[in-house]
């Protein structure tokens, strides 16, 4: 694979196809957890972890695996992961395994896991897969990070745990689920007005490339 | 049929390698996981011992166990991995070991964890039962697992905030029953004397800090209901 496209793999989860704010996946543990900075960094870095290491062995096994039975296999793989995480985090970092609770087990079911084993890493070879595993995660991670932080700022006055404005300006909603989705909109919008605004711009700079290939064809 | 076979040694295959791979995980990460779980209960008795609007603790620091052989020495009741008590109706449990202290003024002090279920599985706590002329009553509250509840929602059980709600509940409160405001028909209120002669009758103010979660403070109200029940039983036996 060329240079130019495996920066393309890594970087393409970045912003362009990032998966929280612009392919709107793995919506569950992204409005829930990110009630602070602390919790979407936690949930984000757990979520990368497992990403690039079932991207890993699932691109290894690929031309093991009979086509019928690729999804379970995939899940058994990415369940073993999950678990392993979650014993890690319990026993190293204890109180955000405890925040975290009930999300690390369900990182098993986060769709962008089994999406990019299914539509990546399946198909390709283990060091693009990496960097798609890692691109898309710490996309995700960046994404609830940003989330969190947003949310902690305005519900509570502080950015992990740093107090900013403390209370003397808190809207109590952010805190609460409908918080999340007000700032997973809105986000989401910035994001695809970016994105669209991108490719207008790009658009524009071709039709003026032609136009001025034309003038010199003509001269 | 040789292909469902083939898929189904497959399978097998990779649901043995996996396991085996868990298998070492779970041996490098039990002893920190039993040393982080150590920890969190050294650290929760502590807490429940402090006083929560002096900050001050009950006992000298020393006393404060500071290991498992340390912490065995202080139990007061220890029924090995079997729980001390089941409340049938509301599913609530004391766990064992309780533990009793005495405290600096000659007072005695049991500390009980226990839980009941909550949204997504069990809210264990920690809590203190302090001697009182009238009674034992219930000096303060930690929360052990709340692995189950909501971020945002239920997991609030955790904020100090909450636990605030259900320290200082005196005999009264505790032989009345204790029950979240929702459950007692008792409007929230923002008044900390108006809470306080609230949990003279039981009631814990809290559906202002557990907005759409009710489920779990009730879950935490019906384990401090069952500790109490328990502890009751077990001095009239003594």
């Amino acid at each position: 694979m060329e240079k130019k496209n495996l920066v393309n793999e890594f970087s393409k989860g970045l912003f362009q196809n990032n998966p929280a704010f612009v392919q709107a996946l793995g919506m569950c543990p992204t409005l829930a957890t990110t009630t602070s900075a602390k919790n979407g960094l936690g949930m984000g870095l757990a979520t990368l972890s497992v990403l690039v290491l079932s991207n890993i062995v699932i691109s290894a096994i690929r031309k093991l695996v009979p086509e019928k039975i690729r999804i379970p296999v995939y899940i058994i793989i990415i369940a073993g992961f999950v678990t392993m995480i979650d014993m890690v985090m319990h026993g190293f970092t204890y109180e955000l395994w405890k925040t975290l609770g009930i999300f690390i087990p369900l990182i098993v079911v986060n769709c962008i896991i089994l999406g990019r084993a299914e539509a990546f890493a399946s198909k390709n070879g283990i060091f693009p897969s990496i960097l798609d595993g890692l691109g898309m995660g710490i996309g995700f991670t960046l994404a609830l990070t940003l989330l969190g932080s947003i949310r902690e700022l305005f519900g509570a006055g502080t950015v992990f745990g740093i107090t900013v404005w403390g209370d003397a300006f808190n809207v109590f909603i952010m805190i609460l689920p409908a918080g999340a989705f007000l700032t997973m909109g809105l986000l989401s919008g910035l994001f695809n007005w970016i994105g669209i605004s991108r490719a207008e711009r790009e658009k524009q700079r071709a039709k003026l490339a032609k136009q001025q290939a034309k003038a010199g064809e003509s001269a | 049929m040789g292909s469902y076979f083939k898929t189904g040694l497959v399978l097998m295959a990779f649901s043995i390698v996996v396991g085996l791979m868990l298998s070492v995980v779970y041996l490098v990460t039990s002893d920190p996981i039993a040393s982080a779980e150590l920890d969190a209960k050294l650290k929760a008795i502590k807490t429940v011992l402090t006083d929560p609007q002096s900050g001050k603790l009950l006992i000298s620091e020393d006393k404060i166990p500071q290991d498992m052989e340390q912490l065995n020495q202080i139990a007061w009741k220890d029924s090995g991995e079997a729980d001390l008590f089941h409340a049938q109706k509301t599913q609530s449990f004391v766990s064992s070991p309780a533990y009793r202290f005495t405290l600096e003024d000659g007072r005695t002090a049991y500390i009980l964890s226990g839980g009941a279920p909550g949204y997504g599985g069990n809210v264990v706590i920690m809590a203190s039962f302090v001697q009182s002329p009238s009674g034992y009553g219930l000096f303060q509250v930690e929360t052990l697992d709340y692995s189950g509840e909501t971020p945002g929602l239920g997991a609030n059980i955790s904020l100090e905030k909450s636990r605030e709600r259900f320290a200082q509940i005196p005999y009264s409160g505790l032989q009345a029953g204790v029950r979240v405001d929702r459950d007692a028909g008792v409007n929230p209120t923002k008044d900390p004397a108006a809470r306080a002669e609230a949990r003279k009758n039981g009631v814990v103010i809290i559906s202002d800090i557990m907005t759409g979660a009710t489920i779990t403070p009730r879950a935490v109200a019906n384990t401090i209901d069952t500790m109490f029940a328990y502890l009751q039983a077990q001095l009239e036996g003594e």
